[in-house]
């Protein structure tokens, strides 16, 4: 229904081609061979807590730097606008006319960080700026040591279902003249919540937390999540990707245990890749765990075309 | 993938579906029974829209909770609302009583900073013009020649917050009192530009002492001056000295957080559209 995997994979690699039999190790040896730095994740997490902070250090120092919240901001004088928010404003304002109002800083705001996360990565905003994924991905870590542990068992769903969601809420929006997902939004409340102080809507980030840790491994994120659903279709033509090489990976799959959108690794398995270089796809949040954690190097940042040019 | 899998993956997708669609069903019903509870009551002299915002039901979806408004404001008193407001969560609102709106922005920067005109800012724009136009035909050749008081008058001019409405039960000009010492004791945090000192910056209300023989703080404090509210002498008649609230009042509220009363003497009714 969805899948484009129809290509005939390409045969598996047999054992002497495998990178760890070429540096004549065994593949435990090889996989205990490399030692996980975090690199990418130390740099993530700045990145993530620096751009919070900036938010923060902005209203307390008073300083023109990065204003506003994560719902519609302001950088050093240019506005950015949240997709999502911007999407409902418009649907409900087309109908009661308020659109004639609508200032040229909501546009630019709009297309500037459209055309931001168009280059950068699409999803790219989930990993490396949502405060809620940050939240989630410990909530993520205890979620996997409970299942590992035979406490929980795993439900997951249909990947789809956020764009359920995502045309739901517009719907929704439409009907009701109100922008209802913000109320929901975890981004918007915990960055909020940071900036302009604490409140009880914070009780609802805790049951999402909660319902993910005990029922559904990263449910909002996946399954639900429109902002997200947005930039992955933002990211469906995006430059910056996670490259795959076939001939540096042994398919010890530790990639997909850490990832957090296993499907779109899904050439790592043994005998699925149908070609010698794959890209992640646009539901990849280009967080670099799987850069991090991969023993053989076989997945890389990248530029789509620079490695052409070069 | 073959075909059963195809399948089973889209029966899969079609049931959670449906329970997708069911919950976001509950969420909309649940929404359209918050605004018919609570649209009426919300917006009340505790709780009133910052300069320039449009009609409540524009302005709760207008308003994207983002916060801009908050951060420009010098006085601080744009808040953004708590739980409590259901949907209106997140929104920006004045509680005028804690913290009025001023005017020493000199600029309405709220209200331009607002992304999505929930807060309108081209009808100040075209006031302050027509009022730099009007200036300049008279004073365009002048050596100290400043057309930027004359524009923020303009502007602050049409701001319609609400209306300010005295209770005359409890107003101590109305009870033939005066007012001695600081309105709202040595530990409110409210702050204001008073007019008559000509200060440039808004300062603490606490620092702030007064002696009247007959209390005039709201008139004295008011922002916008004479055609706002007045002290109107009525001793000819027979009455006392009390203030008077002209049709010149846009509702900042400053005279509310001044009232030395117990509870405000002075409120700000917001506007019925």
């Amino acid at each position: 229904m969805f899948g484009k995997k129809n290509k005939t994979p390409l045969p598996p690699k047999s054992k002497e081609e495998m990178p760890f039999a070429k540096m004549g190790l065994s593949l435990k040896e090889w996989r205990n061979n490399h030692v996980n730095k975090h690199k990418w994740r130390t740099i993530r997490w700045s990145v993530l807590i620096g751009m919070n902070l900036l938010f923060i250090i902005s209203i307390t120092l008073d300083l023109a730097l990065l204003e506003g919240s994560l719902s519609g901001s302001r950088l050093l004088g240019f506005y950015l606008m949240d997709p999502y928010n911007t999407f409902q404003v418009l649907v409900i304002s087309f109908v009661t006319g308020h659109w004639k109002y609508l200032t040229m800083n909501f546009v630019i705001g709009f297309f500037t960080i459209f055309l931001f996360y168009f280059f950068a990565g699409g999803r790219s905003y989930c990993s490396w700026i949502c405060p809620y994924h940050f939240l989630a991905e410990w909530g993520e870590k205890l979620h996997d040591y409970l299942v590992k542990k035979k406490k929980i068992k795993e439900h997951s769903f249909n990947i789809y279902l956020r764009f359920v969601f995502w045309g739901g809420f517009l719907v929704l929006a439409l009907f009701t003249k109100n922008i209802v997902f913000e109320d929901l939004n975890p981004i918007g409340i915990l960055s909020r919540a940071m900036i302009y102080g604490p409140g009880l809507i914070l009780l609802w980030i805790l049951a999402l937390l909660v319902f993910e840790i005990v029922y559904s491994k990263r449910f909002w994120c996946r399954y639900v999540c429109p902002v997200g659903a947005t930039w992955s279709l933002v990211g469906k033509g995006t430059p910056l990707a996670i490259r795959f090489d076939l001939d540096k990976c042994a398919h010890c799959l530790d990639c997909q245990q850490v990832c957090l959108v296993p499907h779109e690794l899904w050439f790592v398995k043994k005998g699925t890749a149908t070609h010698d270089v794959h890209h992640a796809g646009s539901d990849c949040t280009r967080c670099g765990l799987c850069v991090d954690v991969c023993p053989g190097n076989a997945l890389s940042y990248t530029i789509k075309g620079w490695e052409k040019i070069l | 993938m073959n075909q059963s899998g195809n399948n089973l993956n889209r029966r899969q997708f079609i049931k959670s579906g449906a329970i997708a669609v069911g919950a976001l069903a509950a969420v909309g019903a649940g929404v359209g029974y918050l605004q018919k509870v609570t649209a009426e009551a919300r917006i009340n002299q505790d709780f009133l829209r910052p300069p320039g915002a449009v009609d409540e039901s524009d302005f709760i979806y207008g308003c994207i909770k983002c916060g801009l408004c908050v951060q420009i404001c010098p006085v601080q008193a744009i808040r953004l609302a708590g739980i409590k407001e259901g949907l209106a969560y997140g929104t920006a609102y004045i509680d005028v009583r804690a913290q009025a709106c001023d005017f020493s922005c000199d600029s309405l920067q709220c209200v331009e900073t607002c992304p999505t005109a929930a807060l309108y800012f081209k009808q100040f724009k075209e006031a302050g013009e027509k009022a730099i136009a009007e200036y300049d035909k008279l004073h365009g050749q002048d050596k100290d020649y400043n057309p930027f008081p004359v524009q923020i008058e303009a502007m602050k001019r049409i701001v319609r917050m609400g209306v300010a409405r005295i209770n005359e039960s409890t107003c101590l000009a109305f009870l033939g009192k005066g007012f001695k010492g600081t309105p709202r004791g040595k530990d409110f945090k409210g702050i204001n530009r008073s007019p008559y000192t000509g200060e440039p910056k808004a300062t603490p209300l606490k620092d702030k002492v007064y002696d009247e023989k007959i209390c005039n703080l709201c008139v004295k404090e008011c922002p916008i001056g004479e055609t706002a509210i007045i002290m109107e002498d009525n001793t000819s008649k027979g009455g006392r000295i009390v203030p008077k609230v002209l049709g010149g009042c846009t509702g900042c509220g400053v005279c509310v957080m001044v009232c030395p009363t117990e509870g405000p003497s002075i409120i700000v009714e917001p506007i019925k559209s």
